[in-house]
């Protein structure tokens, strides 16, 4: 009886605030929009009986889903935002890597404190460190203050409100992400095996592509879906950063619940984003079943 | 194993020259060390290894020579592996230098010491490869085509027993067959020296047993130096030609097995192989026969005789020790009055095969003999309290210096 209680909990969590919220967003995505309190018809009235309730269904219809299709502002933000977190997962990872790489490699006494140093972001909110960037960015801001002075260059570059922006804040906000599964790997193997390497015949650098790559091959995967998945859905950064240039599906969202107060559109929008995001989240599963398996 | 000093008895002493004969090695013939014109293949000249203030390796000068199975044995932080990992070329030293076949290795990486393999403690294989690539491993470092580098993995695995696994990963073979795999990655590249760091530490003992010959039958096979690191003294005395005894980063003695065992040079050797009985006494005598005769430390007076060792004055602190297999326990007064000790039986191990007896003497000390259940109790067993006299030729016992 209480084994049956532990295993319930998960469950009833995952009904409760994914399998309800869900189930209530898809409602909505097949629902008409109304100048209404809800701003959508029908509402479900459950205590109106079992005819009235079927008479509601049928109301409902994928139209929207269809108008999405349709149009290509949508389609455009889909992939707009699938390349803009492809292309900033990429280059987390060239940064994380050499940063995971030393700290695996760095004294066993020292690697704490450079574990703090990683996580010591997470301890100031996430907007503010968003909107520190725009001192950094902006035409008279720090960056551009610096590379003037330096004679790097002799006109302000214009990096705020443009898509760099956006790619330095999806980088700077998720590097943690890449940084952490990729340290664990890396951390993990087993320094006799980069020994056996060179004994072996191979000089250091040729060991690393041989052996140290190879088995940092989970934590590279499990990086990147940590970074990739919720970047494909970023709002806050690309709307403080991206201005109206960039586009990317999350801000659509947005626009379309606040703005338009279409919420069916919004809701069928979320519900593509969702199903988009299922396909990397169950090879996320998959890959790290298939490591633990390996007995890596 | 047991301390004893004070034994009972005098005994006429065969000299040393027999004690060389009856030790001579099991690979009789092959003794390269014994011939001064013979270069050896590995040199350590004066090699110190400091961590710090540590020194683990502390001034070791060794030859060992083509063709040899070299035991480095000794405990935990002996400074053996540290040897190996020297030779390796994974630890570099802080002072002196290290010859391979001539050559000053000292300042090369692991990767520029081609003609060196090491096969790891815990194996070391590379878990995403086949077990084909992780044997291919080296050869395809080299540079070598494809299907030479078949030919050769192919030679290896058969080499070790191993023909079906070729396409598994490592972490689905058994300890045994990756200790296998790992044997066969060392030895691909035909290496002129082999290193094995405690190689078979991972096996249950009947499987040790096994690979011990297996060891053997592969390292005459191949003709390859093999030095072999390992705390197990049984392992050491089994495959090796010549075993050097560490301890605390300088080496006590390196003798053949025959010769560590019988005649050991110092107490820590004597008692780190096998059990031993060990009394501390005093040089009253050399007669010049090659005998010496020694009073036990503890002043009653008694006089035991054994083989004399060079370097001997009378008056000396002196250690005599005694096997407990040496031996010969009986119920019955002997006729011989040297080197007879009669005590009381305060313990008796039974191991099937063999009986230990532990033996409180007049003296006051614990003395432990051995003896083989040759027969099936046709003589009265000898049991607890029982009064029992040990006596043992002067040839048995050991006089040690230090």
């Amino acid at each position: 009886m209480r084994k049956w209680m532990v295993i319930a909990v998960p469950y009833v969590w995952m009904l409760l605030f994914f399998l309800i919220p869900f189930l209530i967003v898809f409602k909505i995505s097949l629902s008409e929009s109304e100048i209404s309190i809800p701003p959508y018809t029908p509402v479900f009235d459950l205590t109106a009986g079992w005819e009235t309730i079927k008479t509601q269904l049928g109301q409902l219809d994928f139209e929207k889903y269809h108008f999405i299709f349709s149009d290509e502002l949508y389609t455009a933000a889909y992939w707009s935002s699938i390349k803009i977190a492809a292309v900033s997962t990429f280059i987390t990872l060239l940064i994380a890597y050499p940063l995971a790489y030393g700290m695996a490699r760095a004294p066993k006494e020292w690697q704490p404190t450079l574990m703090m140093f990683v996580i010591l972001p997470f301890w100031t909110s996430f907007l503010i460190r968003v909107y520190a960037w725009i001192g950094i960015l902006k035409n008279e801001g720090l960056l551009n203050a610096l590379l003037l002075n330096l004679g790097v260059i002799s006109e302000p570059l214009t990096i705020m409100n443009t898509t760099t922006a956006v790619y330095i804040g999806i980088v700077y906000s998720y590097l943690p992400f890449m940084v952490l599964p990729l340290y664990a790997s890396l951390e993990k193997i087993d320094g006799r095996l980069l020994e056996a390497a060179e004994d072996l015949g191979s000089p250091p650098w040729k060991t690393f592509w041989q052996v140290t790559f190879p088995l940092s091959i989970p934590g590279i995967v499990a990086g990147c879906f940590l970074v990739f998945i919720p970047a494909v859905g970023e709002f806050v950064i690309p709307d403080i950063l991206g201005g109206s240039e960039t586009l990317m599906i999350g801000k659509t969202l947005w626009s379309e619940f606040f703005n338009n107060r279409d919420w069916p559109v919004a809701s069928a929008v979320a519900v593509l984003l969702l199903l988009i995001l299922i396909v990397p989240i169950v090879a996320f599963q998959w890959a790290q079943q298939r490591s633990r398996e390996a007995g890596r | 194993m047991t301390i004893s000093p004070a034994i009972n008895g005098t005994a006429s002493g065969t000299a040393s020259q027999d004690r060389r004969l009856r030790t001579a090695a099991p690979q009789s013939g092959f003794a390269p060390w014994k011939d001064p014109a013979k270069k050896p293949i590995i040199r350590f000249e004066g090699v110190t290894k400091r961590f710090g203030d540590f020194v683990a390796v502390n001034n070791i000068t060794l030859d060992i020579y083509e063709r040899e199975f070299f035991a480095l044995l000794g405990p935990s932080g002996c400074g053996k592996t540290t040897l190996l990992r020297m030779l390796a070329g994974f630890e570099r030293p802080s002072e002196g230098r290290i010859l391979v076949e001539g050559k000053d290795i000292t300042d090369l990486a692991p990767y520029e010491r081609s003609n060196i393999n090491m096969m790891f403690q815990s194996y070391a294989l590379f878990p995403h490869m086949t077990v084909e690539r992780n044997v291919g491993f080296g050869l395809r470092q080299e540079g070598m085509p494809n299907d030479q580098i078949k030919l050769r993995v192919d030679e290896a695995m058969a080499l070790v027993e191993l023909g079906k696994f070729s396409h598994r990963k490592p972490h689905q073979l058994s300890g045994g067959q990756q200790q296998r795999v790992a044997l066969a990655r060392a030895i691909a590249k035909k290496p002129r020296l082999m290193l094995l760091d405690e190689p078979l530490g991972a096996l249950d003992k009947k499987l040790r047993n096994q690979a011990q010959f297996e060891l053997m039958r592969i390292q005459e096979q191949t003709g390859t130096t093999f030095v072999i690191v390992t705390h197990d003294q049984e392992e050491a005395m089994t495959v090796a030609s010549r075993i050097a005894v560490m301890n605390q980063g300088t080496l006590e003695q390196v003798s053949t097995p025959g010769e560590i065992y019988e005649t050991p040079q110092t107490r820590y050797v004597a008692q780190f192989i096998g059990d031993v009985n060990i009394m501390e006494g005093k040089v009253v005598s050399l007669p010049g026969d090659g005998t010496v005769d020694i009073t036990p430390a503890s002043g009653d007076g008694r006089i035991f005789k054994a083989g004399a060792c060079q370097g001997l004055v009378v008056g000396q602190q002196v250690w005599l020790s005694v096997r407990p297999e040496k031996f010969r326990i009986s119920l019955e007064q002997p006729q011989s009055t040297i080197n007879v000790v009669k005590g009381r039986v305060d313990d008796v191990g039974y191991l099937g095969s063999i009986s230990h007896y532990h033996v409180h003497t007049e003296a006051g000390n614990r003395v432990t003999a051995l003896r083989a259940n040759s027969s099936q109790s046709v003589e009265r067993s000898i049991s607890w309290d029982d009064t029992v006299w040990l006596e043992w030729p002067a040839d048995a016992g050991v006089v040690l210096t230090a």
